[in-house]
């Protein structure tokens, strides 16, 4: 019964796996990647993890999957036909993409080949649950803050640098501001002065709260 | 029926050959990411083969899943940051295909 549902669920992260490339709307790939990351959830807890199962759902399935759904929706780029007015090739027609497509292919054939050379019975289960029982969470709570405590903490600094760092690249540049200029601001500055010499026309910062105050 | 470790490799290879081909071939920069975190999970999926293979009886190997978090911790953060590069290069060039960002390349 659990070999069945793994062959189920592996055929079901391998279609949506393709789901995701090959679909033309981004909310469909979304969609398909979703399904994809539940499968392979199935798939590790018929394994025995039940813990990594469980952060498989909560980080990808809720946090990544909505952090992309919000960037599809916020560029609004659910249908790429209508916002660009004519059918855009799907994939790059380039050298680069066809060396990608051989090397996948004969990554994905040796897998193929993996799967078929190793008869269904001839080995045991790696599915069997043991008898000491699914993974225990205090055992791994104890392995992970004590044997691999510094890539713990190591993560934790990886974590709040990548919370700074998306927070200088995401952020919205106000005029008057020389880094990152946007297009917006050069439309928003171009009618007002035209021809001024540029200190001139400078505009004054608005008022408002400093970025580092922002950030702190 | 049962499932020799094999087939999980097997599918990890899979996964991560259509997460290369999609990586490879798509223009759209948010199918692009979305192809990283599919071969991610490959990787996942090939340390929790690995742990099972070298599960004892009446114990499971933990090392796997452990490293297996981190690499979901990484996942997170690289998710996070591109998604921040496409908004940032929305911005400027109102698009997302990666053909109008090649300054570098000539």
């Amino acid at each position: 019964m659990a070999d069945l549902l793994f062959y189920l669920m592996a055929a079901l992260a391998t279609v949506a796996g393709v789901g995701v490339v090959v679909a033309r709307s981004p909310v469909i790939s979304v969609v398909s990647l979703l399904a994809s990351f539940g499968a392979l959830a199935v798939i590790y807890l018929l394994a025995g993890y039940q813990f990594l199962a469980a952060i498989q759902i909560l980080v990808y399935g809720g946090a990544v999957m909505v952090l992309f759904l919000f960037t599809v929706m916020l560029l609004n780029l659910g249908d790429p036909d209508v916002t660009s007015g004519q059918t855009e090739p799907l994939f790059h027609g380039s050298r680069r993409s066809l060396i990608g497509l051989c090397t996948a292919t004969v990554m994905g054939a040796a897998g193929l080949v993996a799967v078929l050379r190793v008869a269904w019975n001839e080995m045991p289960s790696v599915l069997a649950i043991p008898e000491g029982g699914l993974d225990p969470l205090d055992q791994l709570a104890a392995q992970m803050f004590t044997r691999y405590s510094l890539p713990f903490e190591a993560a934790s600094v990886l974590l709040l640098a990548t919370a700074v760092g998306v927070l200088v690249i995401a952020k919205r540049n106000r005029p008057g501001e020389k880094a990152f200029p946007s297009r917006a601001v050069a439309a928003e500055a171009a009618p007002t002065a035209p021809a001024a010499p540029q200190p001139a026309s400078k505009p004054l910062p608005e008022p408002g709260p400093e970025p580092e105050e922002v950030l702190s | 029926m049962s499932v020799p470790t094999e087939h999980l490799l097997g599918l990890a290879a899979i996964l991560f050959a259509i997460g290369m081909a999609g990586f490879l071939t798509r223009r759209n920069l948010i199918v692009v990411l979305m192809s990283i975190e599919l071969m991610l999970n490959a990787a996942n999926l090939t340390l929790v083969a690995g742990a099972r293979m070298h599960s004892k009886v009446d114990e499971l190997s933990l090392a796997g899943p452990i490293l297996a978090i981190f690499v979901i911790a990484v996942a997170a953060v690289e998710a996070a940051v591109g998604l921040a590069l496409v908004i940032a290069l929305y911005r400027r060039k109102q698009t997302v295909s990666l053909d109008a960002v090649s300054e570098l390349r000539d």
